[in-house]
């Protein structure tokens, strides 16, 4: 069995795997006089690079190869890609009333309908979407563990003083002859080459006759910052699929109802509903030409409740508390915690909402009282004067069948009927019949006074002023109810990654080691990124401390160098 | 260097942990979608709505019964032609555990309690004010009918009005 034999000539003991030594610099493999050195993560051992042992290994180093990572994108541009072909179900306005498929083959197709059919329409939430981000998150933290924890590791704990051919063989190198001066000599350019480093912003350590000058450091952690970042939004969009966490509904509320809010505890109510036009002479020559009739605003007054009980209960009504008032306008949503109300459209729907008609005694002319009525689930039992009225039948949309039989053409309030039993003094025990028919043509059209009379009811039932008797609904609201928990998180990793991207490009780590030894000055340098720049600074240093050089000169160029 | 292997396979034994729950539960999210209508060989969504006769109803209440859920709606004419056919139906097989639920859609109890007695109907009629049990169902065509066997899973789904026959055919191979 052969035992690599990491030790390094400076007695340092290194892990299998390293290519600089991590004491002193000295590289461990062949050295190639012309190539400068391997400088990535100072050349420290990564888990993924060691020989691999066992099946956690592998999968480890599966993960933190850039390969795989470039493979997920990849993979996820294209699943990404092909749920931008056709719109998504989540963009269909109540797409759990439709038929989804009938809908896709009406709107693309044989091809839409195969894209229904294969879960293509709902890309983004399917197994194998969700899947890929999985993966690519694992990715995004082993890459960045396998690289931040060897080269925080290594930068912490790097020594002052390094191996000359670690010098030598840097990209940026220099050595010259010093004047012969003794000790005091080579201390003296030392501090000079200190100071001129000093004014630069580097931080200097000496250790005897060597010198190691670094400034900007922490933007070697801007690309792992900015992965972080990456993994916040990653995650926070995983997020979304947590129930509660995400919620885009599209719901009507006529005006004048109390509606719930499915998969909420609330309530909303449409109090009133206005449109306002644009006057013709607010309107654009063209459109006025067109006659176009162009909304200028609209609002609806919205009434937010919270149900407190009897909630779930089939048999009794809930029982709700007014929360929060608010007029909805385009763009101004009304909000709640985290639930958000924006105003989407609207439809004029005009109905009957309630309708007060008087109750008389047909002959005399008496009146006896009146009673309020409602089109939408209206009260069983009445009490006008002496009388009992109890409703027997109701027909939102009245109209008489094949047979001629009452019945409802919709569900609808557009043309109501209501048939009572009404019982009370010199009456039959059992009461008499009495058909209402609140729209006058209707009462015309089925001869609604003939019926009654013929079974046997005395009375009339009618509304006296079209204005103040009945109450109208005009238009139907329709309003997107939303919820986003995972917005903040998104932005703050989105900001969190802009942070790191600014830190790894605008600053750069850079280090210059220095060695006066037996009358001669060696320099190495290195940094990150902007070599040209580097270099300039490092030749005006060394100019300035009395080696005038050419910048060109003391750099070899890198692998692929164009710098 | 040992100590330094330690943490490193804990550190690795722990993302690895955390991407097997978080990549785990992303996952079954995915096939857990919410607009998947109930289908043949699916379990019936349960649910429990108030009638006409003032009780409370509840489909897992009448596991070990054959049940024809039936969403209808007094406006609508085909409903209307298949309730005699329903109800004749009802009357037959009741007393060999054969149940049906009929769920009105939204429509006010005088209409729903109006319409059962103007034709007759024995059947419980259920209010579903909010739709939300059309909604469970994914019902978007009147009438539609679901065939539940005795262990509460949908063994027939017709969209459209029934004839007796039909009825009686299904009904039959159910009971058995």
């Amino acid at each position: 069995m052969l035992i690599e034999n990491t030790k390094c000539e400076c007695g340092h003991q290194n892990p299998p795997g390293t290519a600089l030594c991590e004491a002193c610099g000295k590289p461990t493999g062949e050295a190639d006089g012309n190539e400068p050195l391997p400088m990535r993560y100072e050349g420290a051992a990564r888990r993924s690079q060691k020989a691999q042992k066992n099946a956690a290994d592998r999968i480890w180093s599966f993960f933190s190869s850039v390969r795989t990572a470039v493979v997920l994108l990849l993979l996820t541009l294209l699943g990404a890609a092909v749920g931008s072909v056709f719109p998504q179900e989540n963009t269909i306005l109540n797409a759990d009333a439709i038929d989804l498929a009938e809908y896709y083959r009406r709107q693309y197709g044989m091809v839409g309908y195969y894209y229904y059919r294969l879960g293509l329409s709902r890309t983004y939430d399917s197994w194998w979407f969700r899947g890929l981000l999985v993966l690519l998150g694992t990715s995004l933290v082993v890459c960045s563990l396998d690289r931040v924890l060897p080269l925080y590791r290594a930068l912490s704990r790097q020594k002052v003083r390094k191996h000359p051919t670690f010098l030598s063989q840097q990209r940026i190198s220099f050595r010259a002859q010093v004047e012969v001066g003794g000790q005091a000599g080579s201390a003296d350019l030392l501090d000079r080459l200190a100071e001129r480093l000093r004014r630069r912003g580097y931080r200097i350590r000496k250790d005897g006759d060597a010198l190691l000058a670094e400034k900007g450091r922490f933007s070697r952690w801007g690309p792992y910052i900015n992965h972080v970042g990456l993994l916040i939004v990653l995650l926070a969009v995983l997020a979304r699929s947590i129930p509660g966490w995400s919620m885009d509904q599209y719901l009507a509320f006529p005006e004048g109802e109390t509606l719930p809010i499915p998969e909420t505890p609330y309530y909303l109510k449409n109090e009133r509903f206005t449109v306002e036009y644009y006057r013709e002479d607010e309107l654009p020559e063209t459109l006025r030409q067109k006659g176009a009739v162009v909304p200028k605003e609209y609002r609806t007054e919205a009434v937010l409740y919270e149900c407190t009980a009897n909630c779930d209960d089939p048999m009794k009504p809930p029982v709700l508390r007014e929360v929060v008032r608010h007029d909805i306008l385009v763009n101004k949503p009304l909000r709640y915690r985290d639930l958000l109300v924006y105003q989407f459209d609207f439809a004029e729907t005009p109905q009957i909402v309630k309708v007060r008609p008087t109750l008389r005694n047909a002959v005399t002319g008496e009146t006896i009282g009146k009673l309020e009525l409602r089109t939408k689930q209206p009260e069983t039992e009445y009490r006008v004067g002496a009388y009992k009225l109890e409703l027997v039948r109701y027909f939102p949309d009245f109209s008489l069948d094949a047979e001629g039989r009452p019945t409802t053409r919709s569900p609808v309030p557009r043309a109501p009927a209501y048939v009572f039993r009404i019982t009370g003094p010199n009456l039959p025990a059992d009461g008499v019949s009495h058909l209402y028919l609140v729209r006058p043509a209707d009462k015309e059209t089925y001869r609604e006074a003939d019926l009654n009379r013929a079974a046997g009811s005395p009375f009339s039932l009618s509304v006296e002023s079209m204005q103040e008797d009945l109450e109208f609904s005009l238009y139907t609201s329709y309003l997107n109810v939303r919820k986003e928990k995972a917005l903040p998180f998104v932005l703050a990793g989105a900001a969190v990654f802009i942070i790191g991207v600014c830190i790894g490009l605008y600053w750069q780590h850079r280090r210059v080691w220095v060695q006066v030894e037996n009358g001669e000055l060696l320099l190495g340098a290195h940094t990150n990124k902007n070599w040209f720049g580097f270099r300039l600074e490092v030749a005006r240093v060394l100019r300035e401390a009395g080696f005038p050089t050419d910048p060109r000169a003391i750099d070899k160029g890198g692998k692929r160098s164009w710098t | 260097m040992e100590d330094m292997k330690k943490q490193k396979r804990w550190l690795q034994a722990v993302i690895f942990a955390a991407v097997v729950v978080l990549g785990g539960y992303t996952i079954v999210e995915g096939f857990r979608s919410p607009t998947k209508t109930p289908e043949v060989g699916d379990q019936a969504p349960d649910f429990a709505l108030s009638a006409v006769d003032g009780r409370i109803y509840e489909l897992s209440g009448l596991r070990g019964k054959v049940v024809l859920v039936n969403f209808w709606g007094s406006w609508c004419e085909p409903c209307k032609r298949e309730m005699p056919a329903i109800e004749s139906q009802y009357r037959k097989w009741k007393p060999s555990g054969f149940e049906v639920l009929a769920v009105n859609i939204g429509e006010s109890a005088v209409t729903v309690k109006g319409f059962m007695e103007q034709y007759g109907l024995t059947f419980p009629a259920l209010y579903d004010p909010n739709e939300s049990v059309r909604k469970k169902y994914g019902v978007v065509v009147y009438p539609t009918s679901f065939f539940i066997d005795a262990r509460g899973v949908i063994r027939f789904k017709q969209e459209g009005e029934m004839n007796e026959p039909m009825i009686e055919r299904i009904v039959v191979s159910l009971l058995s």
